[in-house]
Parts: structure tokens; C-alpha cells; sequence
């Protein structure tokens, strides 16, 4: 999801818009079509809606929709106000204080980490009735999207624009207000884009955790009830508003903005960093993670029954007479849910690579699919998790193909982003020898397209992490989010607490080993990625 | 034009070297003076130093050893005054701003002023009329040049640090600018320093050619060049100027011969 960029891809509906346009509308057309056909077959088996029937119910309740709506889209505002602001604030100090950056980014990572299942239901109890948490996993959804491509965006600019504004005299506030915030702008647009739905998302997340109003409301409400048509009405109107507010960011981005805005790949590597810089980051972010969290608990003064402290997982985990027990259900809870996210998150990376190269082979595709796979990038998936579930059961392979679709479209459009920044004048070399497009695929676009493939791979960890816990949570009823969502409702913190810790931990853990990887595959082909 | 804000400057370099941190060493010690108000030329084969020399005049580059000196001052105490500018290799154009844009924003950044119809001619001086609001995507490599060149003359420096300014202009073009532009910096008196890679352009527009060796750069022959000003094409043919250039080839020729030398007795 990094990868973002508002898009290369579209420039052709920059350009050529009549025509391009056609495309998406006929694909949006095809799939309407394919839908209410299913729908009609499958109508006895109580899983599908047709989009006739969605309509219908949408115009019946469309008071009670806008209500939810309403709310939904405030709570989701807020937190994209709030995560955004302190992404900025947060890339301002690093670039103001570099030796921080690592610790930033890491202690960044961890929190994005947290499963939202389980932080829910904690910052329900934290704060009462009303709007806070639903804002606050909004926040959280967005904050570290935008702050990675603007860690790289203030930095995207060639040392000799620094130079210039050095030569005249002028040092870093200057550097910042001509250079850097200019450079940055299209990163930021990439980033906002991004966020946009990721705050829907949250606010939504945050509702089922017990809100009195709003769409997350109404979804467990329609998932309980077995309400077919509302459940695909809520899940077509989350969709339509995620694609309307990307859609929405990326014309703006486009009329502020001079050029088509970056596509952005790897992390970012802040400067002059020795080897050893990167242990000493791990052990401080750790130190500050655990410090920060025992210190808050003290800080508010908050219930030893309800807030577990570092040394409270500890004794759950290792020293309590049931260490053991604890131990065991989670572990199991863990490998229940690692069941069903490891194929899912693998399936979902090499189907949407694979379909990205398959699709430069056929360029002519490639202008109908993209913009369609570009918006459905930003359809909250998980809010269609109980669609997937009615669709296909509550069997492994629903989950699967859940986690499979989230990581999909982040990775299918950047790959076909990543393989559309194959380097110009390397490919007129190619053709100056008449190589044809799969040599040109293999020698050219596909080490190319590795470094936007590993930024999506890294990302898909989380998100990933977010499907599986979901769906365990609001359908299967088994796994670590199921165990999450029952140890709150039985107040069991304890478990609660240390699955939190955890889940958050192998995230992080999963998104360091896939970095790792990354690093080890573009050392050999995209080296420059890395400077 | 206006009036020069700062005095041409004298610029000293002494024991000047510098090794890069990967371990290439790019410029030997070097002592070396600018005389106030004199265009000096640096020719030297590709990746010798160059580059690396002028940045370190401007202190934009910190010597591994030994000092620039401006005007007695050090490179740091000019910069903040304005007193110098430097084109780039890289004509280093913001992209967002057009060619107007950028010369405004060096304007902005020296702390000067300018009257609109100054820039209007510095650009028609560089011959970029009509482009002064294009964006420098729209322009070709050498208008880039050229607007950067525009861009360093408008601040009025007392110093100008030239990085092969014609690098990617056409033939034509370039000796247009080499009689045009010299004329600026001859009226205000301004010091040039000016990297470049051709030799009939050292000995045209300068009052002297410093010959440097491959990397890492050692000074090989420092020709005064004593032709009358305003130097024109004409003068281009004559046997002095031919003696000139001939000097500064064979120069170059003997710093490359020992340069494979002391390769081969590596
Ligand atoms: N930042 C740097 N780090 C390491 N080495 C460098 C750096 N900049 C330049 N060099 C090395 O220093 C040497 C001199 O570089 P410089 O750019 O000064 O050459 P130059 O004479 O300007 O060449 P050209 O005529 O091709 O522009 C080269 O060998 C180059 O590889
Ligand atoms: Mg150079």
C-alpha cells in the first residue's frame, strides 16, 4: 500500500479521458451484470443480493443509511484529520533530528501493528461510550501510510537543489520551504489517498466495537440478524464512498500537481547509518514501547483489573499457575489463525503479480483493468468480510480467500504500477534489437517491478493480520481474533493483553522478514533503491 | 545592468586536497589563487576533480585537507553575503517554477532585488525569449543550461563558478554565448571560475587556463592568456591564439601520458 502513487496508470484518463473512460464503465457494467445474474441463481441459498435488490433496500432505508453514514464519515474525518497531523509532525522530527528516524518509523510500525480486534475493544473501555475509539483506529489505520511517503518524499530531491540553496548561503528552514515541502507534496497526495478509505475502514472497525451509531453499527446488527440485503446494501455503500473519496483525493492531487505523482517503493533509508545503528533502533524502540505502555497505565491511573502492564503479561505468560494453560490456548489461537493467513497472504501476493505480468503481455487489458483494480484497491475489504463468509462458509476457505483479496489489490495494481517504471531508455534498447515482450518482461520489466512488489508485500502483512482477525472475530469463531473478541467480552485481560502483545510483535516480526528479503533481491536487482 | 553589490574577490586555495570517504582521492593538494576579476579557465580530462574543486571553493564540498580562502574570509562567510554563484553541472531547476520562477527564487534566496525588465533581458540574453514562463520540463538540456546561467548572473555575484555552463548547448549557440555572456562578467568585473571541457572555449574567454591531470587532480601547466579584449571570432584564428591553444593540448596530452605512467608503475 505504500506504493500508492495516484497513479501513472491513470495518466492515459489524464489525457485521452472520453475515451479511456468507456473502459472502467464497462467493466463496472460487466461485473453489475455478472452479479445479478449469481444473485438470481443462487436466490434460494440466502448468500447473494442482487444489485436490484441492494438498490431497493437502499432507497427503502435510505434515512437510516445517510444517519449511519453521517456519523460514520465524521468519526472517519476526525481521525484522518488527527493520524495525518501527527504523521506530519512525526516526519518533521525525523528529518529535524535524523538519529531518530529509525526509532520513529519502528515505534510507527508497532503501533500500525496493533490488532485493531483487540485494541477496540480496550480503547472502548478506556473511553466510555461516544465516538473516541471509532476515531482514534481511524487515526491509527492512517498515520503510518502517510508517514512513509512522506519520509521519502522530503527527502526526494536531488542533492544538487540542496546545493543550489546552500550556495546562496541558506541552510535547512530555507531547504525546507523551497525544496523539500514542494518535493514532498506528491508523496503526501499518494499517502492521503491512501488513508482516505483506511479511515473509513478504522471508524468502521471502531464501531463494531460497541458504538451506538454508524455503519460498523448497523453491520453487526445485519450480520446477526442474517440480513442479506443489508448486509450487501452496508458493504455497497462502504465501497462506493471508500472509491469516491480516492477518486476524490486523486483529482485534486492531479490539479495541484505539476507531473503524474511518484510511485513509491522501497522504505526509506535515512543517511549515513552503520550497521549497527539498526540493533541499537530495535533495542531503543523496544525500551521506549515498553516504557511508554507502563507508564500510561501509571499516568491515568487506570484499573490493574481492566489495564495490564508489561510486568502483568509477563507473570501471565511465565510466572501465574496457569502460565502454562495461557500459553497453550494462545499458541493455539495463533496457529489456528496462521492456518489460514499463510496461504491466503501467499495466494493473494502471486496471484496479483502473476495477473500484473500476464496483463503487460496484453496491454490492451491493461487500460480497462487498471483503473477498475485501482479503485476496488480501496474498497474496505474487510467490511465485505461477512459477504465472503455467507459467499463461501465459514470453512478455512472463506478466511483464506479473504486474506488472499486483501493482499491482492495492493499487490496487483503495484506491480502493474512497477512494471509500467520500467526504465524508458532501457526498453528502447531492447527494442532497438526487435526483443520481444516476454524478453523485455523478464530482462527488463520484472526486475523493475521488484522493489513496488516487496513495498506491497510489506504492507500486506498488517493488512493480512487485520483480515484474518476480523473474520475470525465477526464470523468463524475460531483462531487469535476470536480469542481476543471472547477474552474482552469475558474480561479475561490478561489473555487479552498478551495476545495484543503478541499479535503486534509477529506483525512487526513478519513486515522486518519480508524487509529483509527485500533487501537481500535488491541488492542484486534495483541497488539504487537502496542507496 | 546594476550595480555590483559585492567587489570581485580574490580566491586562494592552499594545500587544498580531497579524498572521498569511499577512499578516491579527487584532488591533490593545490595551491592555487583566483586573482580578483579574472575569468580563470580548469580544463582536465572527465572525472578528474573538477567539479570536486569548484564545490569545495564554494564550500559546498569540505576539503580533506587544507583551506579556501574568498576575499580572506572562508567560502561559508560569502555565501551568506550573496557574494557567490554557481552554476550547476546538473542545471538544478526546481521543476514547479518556471524559468522566470527560478531566477525569482535565487533572488529571494541571495536577499537581492531585481527589476522585472533586468530578468526580461538576462533571459533574452541566454536566448530564451518567449520561454521566461515555461516550465523546465518543456525545455530542451541546453535551455536548461542556459536558464541556470541566467539564473547565476542575476544575483550579481562577485564571484561565479561556471560547471561546463555550455555542456549540452549546440555549437552555434554556444559561441553566441561565449561572446555574449563574458561581456557581463567582464563589465562588472566579476571573478569566474569556469570548468570546461572545451579548449578552444578555455583560451577564448579567459584570462588564463589552469590544466589539471587525471585523478586525482594536480595542476599541469597554468597559461596566462594575454589576447586583447573584446575577443572576437576573428581573433580566434589568429597564430597567437593557435600557440595558445596548441600549449594547453599538448598540456593535456603530457598530464594524461604521466597519468598512465604512474598507473603502469602501480
Ligand atoms: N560524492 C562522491 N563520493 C565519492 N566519490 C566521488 C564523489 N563525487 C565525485 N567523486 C569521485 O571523484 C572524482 C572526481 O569527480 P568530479 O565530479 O570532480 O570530476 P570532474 O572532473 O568534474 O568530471 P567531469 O568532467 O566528468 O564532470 C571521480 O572519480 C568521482 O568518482
Ligand atoms: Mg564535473
Amino acid at each position: 500500500m505504500t506504493q500508492t502513487a495516484l497513479d501513472t496508470a491513470m495518466a492515459p484518463t489524464i489525457n485521452r479521458r472520453g475515451r479511456a473512460a468507456v473502459g472502467p464503465v464497462l467493466g463496472l457494467l460487466a461485473v453489475l451484470a455478472g452479479w445479478e445474474i449469481a444473485a438470481r441463481v443462487l436466490t434460494d441459498a440466502f448468500v447473494l443480493a442482487a444489485p436490484s435488490e441492494v438498490l431497493h433496500y437502499l432507497v427503502a432505508n435510505w434515512q437510516l443509511m445517510t444517519r449511519a453514514l453521517g456519523v460514520t464519515l465524521g468519526n472517519a474525518a476526525a481521525g484522518f484529520v488527527i493520524g495525518n497531523l501527527a504523521a506530519i509532525w512525526l516526519a518533521g522530527i525525523a528529518l529535524v533530528w535524523p538519529r531518530s528516524e529509525g526509532v520513529i518509523t519502528g515505534l510507527a510500525l508497532l503501533v500500525f501493528c496493533l490488532p485493531l480486534v483487540a485494541t477496540g475493544p480496550i480503547l472502548r473501555v478506556l473511553f466510555g461510550p461516544g465516538p473516541g475509539p471509532q476515531i482514534t483506529l481511524a487515526a491509527f489505520a492512517v498515520y503510518y501510510t502517510t508517514l512513509i511517503p512522506l519520509l521519502i518524499g522530503l527527502r526526494a530531491a536531488p542533492e544538487s537543489w540542496f546545493d543550489l540553496v546552500r550556495s546562496y548561503g541558506r541552510g535547512r528552514i530555507s531547504t525546507l520551504v523551497h525544496v523539500r515541502s514542494m518535493a514532498a507534496l506528491p508523496y503526501l497526495f499518494a499517502g492521503l489517498q491512501i488513508a482516505a478509505p483506511a479511515a473509513f475502514l478504522g471508524a468502521m472497525v471502531g464501531e463494531f466495537t460497541g458504538a451506538e451509531r454508524g455503519m460498523g453499527v448497523l453491520t453487526i446488527r445485519a450480520i446477526r440478524a442474517l440480513d442479506v440485503e443489508m448486509t450487501w446494501g452496508l458493504a455497497t455503500v462502504a465501497t462506493a464512498v471508500s472509491v469516491l473519496v480516492y477518486l476524490a483525493i486523486g483529482t485534486l492531487a492531479r490539479r495541484v500537481l505539476l507531473d503524474d505523482p511518484p510511485v513509491i517503493l522501497a522504505t526509506p533509508a535515512p543517511t549515513g547509518r552503520r550497521y549497527q545503528d539498526g540493533w541499537i533502533d530495535i533495542c531503543l524502540v523496544l525500551f521506549l514501547a515498553l516504557g511508554s505502555w507502563a507508564g500510561s497505565i501509571w499516568l491515568f491511573d487506570l484499573n490493574p483489573f481492566f489495564a495490564k502492564g508489561p510486568q502483568d503479561v509477563f507473570d501471565a505468560l511465565f510466572l501465574a499457575t496457569d502460565a502454562a494453560a495461557t500459553r497453550g490456548t494462545i499458541g493455539m489461537a495463533l496457529m489456528e489463525s496462521a492456518i489460514f493467513l499463510i496461504p491466503g497472504y501467499f495466494a493473494g501476493l502471486v496471484t496479483g503479480a502473476l495477473l500484473a505480468m500476464l496483463l503487460t503481455l496484453v496491454p490492451a487489458i491493461v487500460g480497462t483493468a487498471m483503473p477498475l483494480a485501482i479503485a476496488l484497491r480501496s474498497v474496505p475489504i474487510v467490511t465485505t468480510a461477512p459477504l465472503v463468509v455467507l459467499l463461501i462458509g465459514r470453512g478455512a476457505l472463506g478466511t483464506i480467500v479473504l486474506v488472499a483479496i486483501m493482499v491482492f489489490f495492493p499487490t496487483f495494481v503495484a506491480c502493474l504500477q512497477g512494471l509500467r517504471q520500467a526504465p524508458a531508455q532501457v526498453m528502447s534498447v531492447f527494442d532497438s534489437y526487435a526483443a520481444g515482450p516476454l524478453t523485455c518482461l523478464l530482462r527488463v520489466r520484472i526486475p523493475a517491478m521488484l522493489p513496488a512488489f516487496f513495498a506491497a508485500a510489506r504492507m500486506a502483512v498488517p493488512a493480512s493480520v487485520l483480515a484474518v482477525t476480523v473474520v475470525e472475530w465477526l464470523a468463524t469463531g475460531s483462531g487469535i481474533g476470536s480469542l481476543m473478541a471472547l477474552s474482552a467480552s469475558l474480561s479475561d485481560y490478561d489473555v487479552l493483553w498478551a495476545s495484543v502483545v503478541l499479535v503486534a510483535a509477529l506483525s512487526a516480526f513478519g513486515y522486518g522478514l519480508v524487509g529483509a528479503v527485500e533487501r537481500r533481491v535488491l541488492a542484486i536487482y534495483a541497488p539504487e533503491q537502496l542507496a | 545592468m546594476a550595480r555590483d553589490l559585492t567587489p570581485p574577490p580574490e580566491v586562494l586555495c592552499a594545500d587544498l586536497s580531497k579524498t572521498f570517504a569511499g577512499g578516491t582521492r579527487a584532488v591533490q593538494p593545490i595551491d592555487l589563487t583566483f586573482q580578483a576579476g579574472q575569468t580563470t579557465a580548469l580544463v582536465g580530462p572527465s572525472g578528474c576533480g573538477k567539479s570536486t574543486l569548484l564545490r569545495m571553493v564554494a564550500g559546498l564540498e569540505s576539503p580533506s585537507a587544507g583551506t579556501v580562502r574568498i576575499a580572506g574570509a572562508p567560502p561559508l562567510a560569502t555565501r551568506r553575503q550573496a557574494g557567490l554563484s554557481m552554476a550547476f553541472q546538473d542545471p538544478a531547476l526546481l521543476p514547479w517554477r518556471s524559468v522566470r520562477g527560478n531566477i525569482n527564487l535565487a533572488l529571494k534566496l541571495a536577499r537581492r532585488r531585481a527589476e522585472p525588465s533586468e530578468i526580461d533581458q538576462l533571459i533574452s540574453l541566454v536566448g530564451l525569449d518567449g520561454f521566461a514562463d515555461t516550465r523546465p520540463a518543456e525545455l530542451s538540456g541546453g535551455m536548461r543550461q542556459r536558464a541556470a546561467i541566467a539564473r547565476a548572473l542575476a544575483t550579481h555575484p562577485g564571484l561565479l563558478l561556471l560547471d561546463e555552463p555550455f555542456g549540452a548547448v549546440d555549437e552555434l549557440t554556444r559561441q553566441q554565448l561565449s561572446q555574449d555572456l563574458p561581456r557581463i562578467w567582464e563589465a562588472r568585473g566579476t571573478t569566474t571560475i569556469l570548468v570546461t571541457h572545451s579548449v578552444s572555449e578555455a583560451v577564448l574567454l579567459s584570462d588564463r587556463v589552469i590544466v589539471l591531470s587525471p585523478r586525482p587532480a594536480e595542476i599541469v601547466d597554468d597559461i596566462a592568456i594575454d589576447l586583447p579584449r573584446p575577443r572576437t571570432r576573428d581573433a580566434a584564428r589568429s597564430d597567437h591564439v593557435i600557440a595558445l591553444t596548441d600549449r594547453v593540448f599538448a598540456a593535456l596530452s603530457k598530464g594524461m601520458a604521466d597519468g598512465a605512467a604512474f598507473l603502469a608503475a602501480q
